[in-house]
């Protein structure tokens, strides 16, 4: 998680940016009935808020010094009326500004996820989940706000402003010219302590994110600790942090707290300048009672669409980072697109012949180094060979999940950059090591290898794979649940749904990533039953692990540093004496050592019963 | 600048209490002082605001009228930017001690938490979910800080307000007084039920918000499968559904809110009105003067406005203590005792292990040792041979007390080991796991975290030796200051294992497990890593957990284990010459080879 957050921290700062914001409010266009709704009713809200104050006063000069009653009664109407006129405003803009933002969020959120479809495997290697993820959900919501509550915010606090000021300079002029003189000022403080504390804000949010990675690592680490006997340390390191913390965000707050009687001090300052400069103007009339408190109660008031202002130019910085981010994301271009003539194959029945095929991510670490290879129609072939050596290049290529960097992938005699990447990917099946399951049904996760498949195709498939035996031991069968990312399975179990689903999709091409561990014997033979199945109608790709699938392939090719260093069959290849030989000695040994636990559990029951140990099925007989 | 509160010497346990406000009053020792203070600052700070319409009152009464006012117009300006000052630097004041209050209670509630959590006993962690127990570390123990921070200081203030205002108002003109507060109830009411109702949709939308993040990450840790099946439009229509739904949530939670705010406005305003109104016509029959119409007018909003918010802050309140009440939970636990003693040992243990007898079971009943009895004598090797969950694990665990013994005897050099402490005998016995923890930091820390002390380069220079780790370390640009995990360098698990041992090196204990030390490790790096643990073996009592017989048929004991029981005893040429599953075993591993040579011969 902190290496995303790393991630993102260092690419943008969130620099005042035109171009983005005309960006932003590009994306509220289509509702700009909805925006101009809610901008000028809280427009007429702010307007409102202003006139009120002057209706005091007209309470005042007009009502109580006269002692009219019926000016007072017909004042006291109008100020009613005028309520519940702003309470239908504020419902107004509520409304049209909340469900707008929501509607914006989810029409970015629609936007990125139909653009993430189409980006290509190259750009989710090098971008970290967790990256993508805080772009949908976060920021989505950071540009929802900007455009509805932002823009509702400005909108207030300038009518507000702009209003009491006329006004203001309705009642007298030369004192309105005081307060005008006061809101650049007001402005400037309420910027600076907004940014101050924005900013000891984004670092009590960085220590957070520490303290509980400190956390996280103490609790899975915890029988280590207690092992290590290291308790008093790691709470002086963790005691170090949370104190950083405690200054920061104590920091935050009182610089929180001392900014609001900053700027009520500077309202005091002008309330008492309208007070000493009152005297000539009451003298001469030109000022009435009801005139003063009037004054001192807009000075009082314009703090607020002030301090609001502030507010939302320091949140509009983080909201333009938000959108940058976003953007950068909208931006990124798949690697792979279809050419404009692409044509969608009839099958991809037919040799598969790599020509020179060159693959690199970055320039200077080729992956996969001008590889000529020419497979049959329906062969199946075994990859081998160390870890990262280019196994799964070699495949992924095969699929197109990537295209080679020079050379040519040939399918059924063309380049397979003449056909669409949608014709070709819907004709391949694949099973991966790490079994990908989404949540919903056993059945859901099954009919993804063909959504019109009927239920009965799909218990076939299932039935093919061996996995219909286990499905239905379970409570719900087919129906039943399999939780978050397949959770609910064991990976055996996973695996052979992710096989049935393969099946089930009829691929021309069949791609295998096998696996070694987690799954036990009779799983192992049922996952074997299934592939054979497959092997049998597709071009297949395994690569493979376990010797007997090794040695059943027509062709194996041992990959080492992004090159074929031997191929040929299993006989071929042990009499070469090379680096199969070697791999398949050590693999031996080592698939040998996996059956002990099993063999040490059975004996055990076995010597416990008093039995003899001939009832032993994973073993030949022993030698007498 | 700022003074640190005391944190180590407060025992969150000492707060826990059957009513939650007072367990939240005891839990503020130390920091009641700051809080009162608080509060009456704030009631300060009021008095002045309430002072400035009340000067307004003076100003248009009392000077005004006075032909010479024009004398008096700066005292009045000055007593505004007075009255400022005080209403200012006193709000400020409380505002500084309430955060002061409610940071250092989170940072007294996250050390104590951070602290409790490594020193709860092992069961505790094995039956708690890692997930769970952050949570309420860290979220949970957040809002407990916004209690402080926001509701406990919100719920004062508003209060305070209410009360100073509505006293000014009472001084002003107490019938006018009453009149101004009678729709307050409501509002409270209606604030009260629509926040309920508002924070339950808000969760209803985050539940959502979970859904919507929870099918993103999942298409897109299933990329590779979405391609693969050219599934992208099946994807689009799937999360378009949970996208929609969202929206639908979020917009409900705002319907609300636009039902909410203009509702209160109406009766706020129907209040002021109201009050206004009956204000001046108090005026115009001269029961009242125009100043303290003018104050009244002042006055009435600084009573109406917090009220509204009064809600809000019950609401919140009310989860504020659901957490607390989690976070209450694990602090409910008791602690395993790490430093208390029967027995004071002052030297080295020498490392005679004898178990005679001995059983074990968990607390839910569940048997796992049965009458385990043998013997080491000092610098032996004794191997534990068995398959998962036989028990080997927990027959060493017993040792370093990560759990104690049910029945029977367990002594170290003749003593009990429930009479020492458990901070010894963890300093004392060292354990190599299968698969070893290593922390996020640079490897040299890794090295040295089990030494309390400065340890120099030459020191972990050799013990990385021994452990045949230094020249790989120093491999990488940054040698002994690289960093290690997630925002480091992977390490494979040989190179992991050999950190490790060194870190045990460093530690130097005199009685080591090495629990199935080498089985995760790679063929070619596991004969270094065995030269390793031979040379560590050296001069110390030690366990060996493993399934091969290479590994355990140097050991001047074995012991084979079935279920919690010891089913054979002795050294490798004894148990061969018994019939059992030691010699099975063995035949076993010797025929992979057999077969191997046949196989090969075949091709040949």
């Amino acid at each position: 998680m902190s290496a995303d957050l790393h991630y993102e921290e260092e690419e943008f700062d969130g620099h005042f940016n035109g171009n983005t914001l005309l960006r932003i409010l590009a994306q509220v266009k289509p509702h700009w009935k909805w925006v101009a709704g809610f901008m000028i009713s809280v427009g007429i809200v702010s307007m409102l808020d202003a006139y009120f104050t002057f209706l005091t006063k007209r309470i005042v000069d007009e009502g109580i010094i006269p002692g009219n009653v019926d000016v007072l009664g017909a004042i006291a109407l109008e100020y009613g009326l005028l309520f519940l006129l702003l309470a239908a405003m504020v419902f107004v803009f509520i409304y049209l500004a909340g469900v707008l933002g929501q509607r914006v969020r989810y029409e970015l959120r629609r936007k990125v996820f139909d653009h993430l479809q189409n980006l290509s495997f190259s750009y989710f290697d090098k971008t970290p989940v967790g990256w993508i993820m805080s772009r949908v959900t976060s920021d989505t919501e950071r540009m929802g706000e900007l455009v509805t509550w932002g823009l509702l915010d400005v909108t207030w606090s300038v009518t507000n402003m702009v209003t009491a000021l006329v006004f203001m300079a309705s009642i007298n002029w030369q004192l309105a010219l005081v307060v005008l003189a006061l809101i650049p000022v007001l402005f400037r403080i309420a910027v600076w302590f907004k940014a101050r504390i924005l900013a000891e804000y984004r670092e009590t949010r960085k220590l957070n994110s520490k303290i509980t990675g400190q956390y996280n690592e103490n609790i899975t680490g915890v029988r280590v600790v207690k092992a290590l006997v290291r308790e008093r340390e790691n709470l002086n390191e963790f005691d170090q942090l949370t104190t950083n913390m405690y200054k920061r965000s104590f920091r935050a707050a009182w610089l929180s707290a001392l900014f609001l009687p900053v700027v009520q001090l500077i309202s005091a300052i002008a309330v008492g300048a309208v007070v000493v400069l009152s005297g000539s103007q009451v003298q001469a009339g030109t000022l009435t009672i009801g005139g003063i408190q009037a004054f001192i109660g807009y000075i009082a008031f314009m703090m607020w669409p002030v301090q609001e202002l502030a507010r939302v130019y320091a949140e509009m910085q983080q909201a333009i980072a938000s959108a940058e981010r976003f953007f950068s994301l909208m931006d990124a271009k798949p690697d792979i697109v279809d050419k404009p003539d692409a044509i969608v194959p009839e099958t991809l029945r037919g040799d598969i012949v790599f020509e020179n095929v060159e693959f690199y991510y970055t320039t200077d670490k080729p992956v996969i180094r001008n590889m000529n290879l020419h497979i049959k129609q329906g062969e199946t072939i075994a990859l081998v060979g160390p870890t990262g050596g280019g196994k799964s290049t070699t495949v992924n290529l095969v699929c197109r999940f990537y295209e080679p960097k020079s050379g040519s992938i040939k399918i059924a005699g063309r380049d397979y950059r003449d056909y669409t990447l949608q014709g070709i990917q819907s004709r391949i099946g694949v099973v991966l090591q790490t079994p990908h399951l989404f949540s919903g049904t056993i059945r859901d996760n099954l009919r993804y290898g063909r959504l019109d498949a009927t239920d009965t195709e799909i218990e076939d498939a299932a039935k093919l794979a061996g996995a219909h035996e286990f499905i239905s031991i379970l409570e719900k069968g087919y129906e039943e649940q399999v939780g978050e990312g397949g959770v609910l399975l064991s990976t055996g179990q996973k695996q052979l749904i992710s096989l049935a689903r393969a099946i089930l999709a009829q691929p021309d091409i069949f791609v295998m990533d096998e696996a070694t561990s987690s799954v036990d014997t009779l799983t192992e033979a049922l996952i074997q039953k299934g592939m054979e199945t497959l092997m049998r109608r597709s071009t297949s790709f395994i690569i493979a692990h376990r010797l007997s699938t090794i040695r059943r392939a027509d062709r194996i090719l041992v990959i080492e540093n992004g090159a074929i260093k031997e191929m040929g069959s299993h006989a071929e290849l042990m009499k070469a004496k090379g680096h199969y030989y070697d791999l398949y000695t050590r693999q031996f040994r080592d698939e040998r050592e996996l059956e002990l636990e099993r063999v040490f559990a059975t004996a055990t029951a076995a010597s416990t019963n008093g039995h003899s140990a001939e009832a032993e099925p994973a073993l030949r007989a022993e030698p007498a | 600048m700022t003074p640190l509160p005391q944190t180590h010497t407060y025992d969150l346990r000492d707060s826990i209490s059957k009513r939650p406000l007072m367990g939240f009053w005891k839990l503020m020792t130390g920091f009641r002082g700051f809080y009162v203070a608080a509060v009456i600052t704030l009631a300060v700070s009021a008095l002045a605001q309430t002072g400035a319409s009340l000067l307004v009152r003076h100003f248009v009464d009392e000077v005004l009228p006075l032909p010479n006012f024009a004398d008096f117009l700066l005292g009045i300006a000055l007593g505004f930017v007075l009255l400022a000052i005080v209403q200012g630097s006193f709000s400020f004041m409380s505002g500084r001690l309430a955060s002061q209050t409610a940071e250092g209670l989170a940072l007294r509630i996250r050390n104590f938490m951070f602290d409790h959590i490594q020193k709860l006993s092992f069961t505790y962690h094995d039956n708690m979910k890692t997930g769970e127990l952050l949570q309420r570390a860290t979220s949970d123990v957040d809002a407990v800080r916004r209690f402080f921070s926001e509701q406990a200081i919100g719920v004062g203030r508003i209060s305070l307000l209410f009360t100073v205002n509505f006293i000014a108002l009472l001084t002003l003109h107490w019938q006018l007084a009453l009149i101004s507060v009678a729709v307050v109830p409501v509002i409270v009411l209606m604030s009260f039920f629509f926040f309920k109702r508002i924070s339950d949709l808000y969760e209803h939308m985050q539940e959502q918000e979970a859904v919507v993040s929870t099918a993103l990450q999942e298409n897109l840790t299933g990329v590779r499968v979405v391609k693969a099946f050219a599934r992208q439009d099946f994807e689009r229509a799937r999360f378009e559904e949970k996208n929609f739904e969202h929206f639908r949530r979020g917009r409900k939670f705002l319907i609300m809110h636009s039902f909410f705010w203009p509702l209160t406005d109406i009766l706020c305003g129907a209040q002021v009105i109201g009050g206004t109104y009956v204000a001046a016509r108090l005026a115009i029959e001269g029961s009242i003067s125009v100043g303290t119409f003018l104050a009244y007018v002042g006055v009435i909003w600084l009573i109406i406005n917090p009220i509204r918010n009064l809600g809000r802050l019950i609401v919140d309140m009310s989860s504020g203590l659901v957490s607390y009440n989690r976070v209450l939970e694990i602090i409910r636990e008791d602690r395993e005792l790490l430093t208390e003693a029967d027995h004071q040992a002052n030297t080295d243990l020498r490392g005679e292990v004898v178990y005679n007898l001995v059983n074990f079971q968990y607390s839910n009943g569940d048997a796992v040792l049965h009458d385990i009895t043998f013997t080491a004598k000092p610098g032996q090797r004794i191997a534990l041979l068995g398959s998962t969950g036989s028990g080997k694990t927990s027959l060493v665990g017993l040792l370093p007390r990560f759990y104690d013994y049910t029945s029977g005897k367990l002594t170290i050099d003749g003593v009990d080991v429930r009479d020492y402490s458990r901070h010894f005998l963890r300093q004392q016995i060292g354990i190599v796991e299968q698969e070893p923890f290593l922390f996020s930091r640079t490897i040299r820390e890794n090295i040295t975290y089990s030494v309390g002390r400065q340890v120099s380069d030459d020191e972990v220079f050799a013990a990385a030796k021994a452990a045949d780790a230094h020249e790989f370390i120093l491999g990488f640009p940054d040698g002994y200051s690289t960093l290690v995990g997630e925002r480091g360098v992977t390490l494979s698990g040989g190179q992991k294992q050999r950190v490790a041992l060194a870190r045990i090196l460093l530690k130097n204990p005199r009685i080591l497990i090495l629990d199935d030390a080498t089985s995760s490790v790679d063929a070619e790096t596991e004969d270094e890593i065995r030269r390793a643990l031979f040379k560590l073996m050296e001069g110390r009592t030690t366990f060996i957990i493993a399934h091969k017989i290479q590994t355990v048929m140097h050991a001047d004991q074995i012991l084979v284990m079935d279920k919690g029981r010891i089913v054979q005893r002795g050294t490798h040429h004894e148990l061969l010459q018994e019939p059992g599953i030691y010699r099975r075993i063995y035949d076993l591993q010797s025929r992979i080879e057999d077969d191997l040579q046949e196989e090969l011969a075949d091709v040949g």
